[in-house]
């Protein structure tokens, strides 16, 4: 009796966490997928049931496949901005600068705190083609400004830019935390054996911070994928032509302004997918890797 | 003496029953005071934030509280415009607590006429004034056909109205000695555009680009264009083509400026872009921002064509489910009609006032005598026609027309880029 009473207090335990994720994520999660098989717009009273036409016509739109082309590109640049150049810095700031560390800490984490409506909408001021501050300055140094909103590849560069002012700092933070916890008496001893330090970081550094360097760079897709959505909406809505839109904007466009939830359920989908498959490489090398530790 | 005990029972027994029908009476005349002094909750939602008119919503809603006791309006705003409340309002109809009366956009027209329970003016009118007096008298046909769904049924009243009208820097123009009159056609503003930039490299126009192409269908409607005939796309015609192509032609030579909105606005109010073809509600911004003189003129036309605009801007709609909060939101709608209150939207928001009334009144007359900016769109509103609402699938064929005007101002074909896109939108018909 008191055995299956001990059985159950871990489930008992577990109830709270699992009727939370499951209202909150599982259902709609599961629900979405039901969505994705049919042509609804929210509140009509019947769903047209398609079968795979929404995940068919994701593949074969070409509005759909530009917004495919344009997630891969903005992951790319996120991960070059929010995760390779903080790395970078960091590393700098770990082992060839040795003081104002916390300095540099603070600063580069103050944008993290603002909000990135009021981010975008002053970075959309400043950097106006024609009447901003910047083309103000260019034009004084005899230089133009190209016309960013009007150009979807400039555009995706401006937004990443943009979403890097707010991320940059979070994520240095993280992978310089994940350098100081490197035991420094490893680094000592390559030190004494006189290894190059370029040979220093690539061959143990980096290797012993892999753990955490996959934890951010995931971070950066998912997360940055999302953060790049404020400015998408606030300056370019998805435009030129879709020029800037991804994956998360595009599926946002068609289930609430215009109210195609079967496709927007599809892209939902095939988004929530790719993010597990991201989820399982997280597990692979970050969870992995903490569990041989013990 | 048994008598006396009997007689005693019935007097006894006749006082209770004199109290307990005066208690009985007391108890109803409380009840009937009660109900009479019952205070009708209503909900009303807008998409006026403070700068664009909330402060005018708040104070409307704080008079009406006080001068009408048995009912109480709470306002609710709603971000993102009509877009936001559209989606606020799925939300209400699935959790079952829709609000009572709602701003609608024309664009919304038919969505919302199709997917949400409303009660029509008329059938407001009929059932608590007894006759649509109201609706006759303070509206014209004209006004009435913007809040018409595409079966024609009205579904609210018209409540802002407003059209595209052109805003110049008038101090650029006279540098360059262009006079206002040559505007009045768009080949006379698209050689005014070429002067500007040749003579000072500023750019010469802008035409809003939104996320929707109310500004644009007013350039092809003022070139005899027809939008939408008989329930299908009709756009791709040869003067509408004729129309995109001067716009495409003055990007294409870099006279005119392919940008967002907010920039395209900012662009002006810097003195960068000579003129500027936006709403009417932009009036007050572009007054208080810019250090030059900024006038507005008449929505332009083609040579031999008259000026045709959309109107823009949106209704009131009566969503309340039950007969007491339909007949208070009514009481409000009506009190939001008065000319004293539409004077102060009209104030807030740079709207013009849909009612003959108040449009005629003169204090609306001695406002528009202190901004002259309103004045070609209130002389334009009479040849305003409805926002075009396709009947099916509205809001993707607007999409549908946001997207070939994005593809021409890129460099795409106008002619095959228009007959694609009607294509599409007849498709869905």
């Amino acid at each position: 009796m008191s055995n299956s009473k001990n059985k159950l207090i871990p489930f008992l335990c577990l109830l709270p966490a699992a009727l939370i994720l499951s209202i909150f994520v599982i259902i709609p999660i599961g629900y979405s997928f039901y969505l994705s098989f049919f042509n609804w717009n929210l509140i009509a009273p019947t769903k047209n049931f398609v079968g795979l036409q929404n995940y068919y016509s994701l593949f074969t739109d070409p509005i759909n496949r530009k917004v495919m082309v344009n997630t891969i590109f903005y992951v790319i640049l996120l991960v070059i901005l929010n995760f390779l150049f903080p790395y970078l810095i960091s590393l700098i700031v770990k082992y060839f600068i040795k003081k104002m560390q916390g300095a540099y800490k603070i600063i580069f984490f103050i944008p993290s705190l603002f909000s990135l409506v009021v981010g975008a909408m002053v970075f959309s001021w400043v950097l106006n083609p024609v009447s901003g501050p910047m083309a103000f300055i260019l034009r004084k140094l005899g230089m133009t400004l190209p016309n960013w909103t009007n150009s979807g590849v400039l555009a995706v560069v401006v937004l990443c830019l943009i979403t890097s002012w707010k991320v940059f700092g979070y994520n240095f933070i993280l992978l310089l935390t994940g350098l100081g916890s490197i035991p420094q008496n490893i680094i000592d001893a390559a030190k004494v054996d006189s290894i190059p330090r370029w040979r220093l970081i690539w061959n143990i550094i980096l290797p012993l911070n892999k753990g955490v360097s996959i934890y951010v760079l995931i971070l950066t897709i998912v997360q940055g994928l999302a953060y790049v959505f404020t400015p998408i909406n606030v300056i370019t809505q998805g435009g030129p032509y879709y020029g800037s839109s991804n994956i998360l904007y595009h599926t946002y466009l068609d289930a609430f302004v215009l109210y195609k939830t079967g496709n927007a359920s599809a892209l939902a989908i095939v988004t929530f997918v790719i993010f597990l498959f991201l989820l399982f490489l997280e597990v692979r090398f970050v969870e992995r890797k903490e569990a041989s530790y013990e | 003496m048994n008598l006396k005990k009997k007689l005693r029972i019935l007097l006894g027994s006749l006082a209770v029953f004199v109290l307990g029908i005066a208690l009985a009476g007391c108890s109803t005349a409380k009840t009937a005071t009660t109900a009479k002094n019952k205070v009708i909750h209503i909900t009303y939602w807008h998409v006026n934030a403070q700068t664009q008119g909330g402060t005018a919503v708040n104070a409307l809603v704080k008079e009406f509280n006080k001068t009408h006791k048995n009912i109480k309006v709470t306002a609710k705003y709603n971000p993102n415009m009509y877009q936001g409340l559209m989606q606020n309002l799925q939300s209400a109809q699935a959790s079952g607590k829709v609000p009572d009366i709602v701003q609608v956009g024309w664009s919304y027209t038919n969505y919302f006429a199709d997917n949400f329970k409303y009660l029509t003016p008329q059938q407001a009118s009929k059932d608590f004034d007894g006759n649509d007096n109201f609706i006759k008298n303070n509206f014209s046909t004209r006004t009435l056909s913007f809040a018409k769904n595409s079966q024609g049924k009205l579904v609210g009243l018209p409540y802002s109205l407003s059209t595209p009208i052109l805003y110049v820097n008038k101090t650029m123009l006279d540098k360059y000695q262009i006079k206002t009159s040559e505007l009045a056609t768009w080949q006379g503003v698209a050689t005014a555009a070429r002067k500007i930039k040749q003579q000072s490299g500023n750019y010469g126009l802008y035409i809003q680009q939104p996320a929707d192409t109310w500004a644009q269908q007013a350039l092809m409607l003022s070139n005899g264009a027809q939008i939408e005939k008989n329930g299908k796309a009709a756009f791709a015609s040869r003067k509408g083509i004729a129309a995109y192509q001067l716009y495409q032609n003055l990007i294409k030579e870099n006279v005119a400026i392919n940008t967002p909105w907010a920039q395209g606005i900012d662009d002006f109010v810097n003195g960068k872009v000579a003129m500027a073809f936006t709403t009417v509600a932009q009036a007050s911004h572009i007054k208080q921002s810019v250090n030059f003189t900024a006038i507005s003129v008449e929505a332009p036309h083609f040579k031999n064509e008259k000026t045709v605009v959309p109107v823009g801007g949106s209704m009131l709609a009566i969503t309340a489910q039950k007969t007491a909060q339909q007949k208070a939101a009514w009481v409000f709608e009506k009190y939001m009609y008065q000319n004293s209150s539409l004077l102060t939207w009209s104030k807030g928001t740079g709207y013009l006032p849909p009612t003959k009334e108040a449009f005629n009144s003169a204090q609306f007359k001695t406002y528009l005598k202190a901004n002259p900016m309103l004045k070609p769109a209130a002389k334009l509103i009479d040849k305003a026609v409805a926002w075009t609402s396709f009947p099916k699938n509205g809001l993707q064929a607007e999409q549908t027309m946001i997207d070939a005007r994005d593809k021409i101002l890129s460099g795409s074909n106008v002619a095959s880029t228009l007959k694609k896109a009607q294509e599409t939108i007849n498709e869905q018909q």
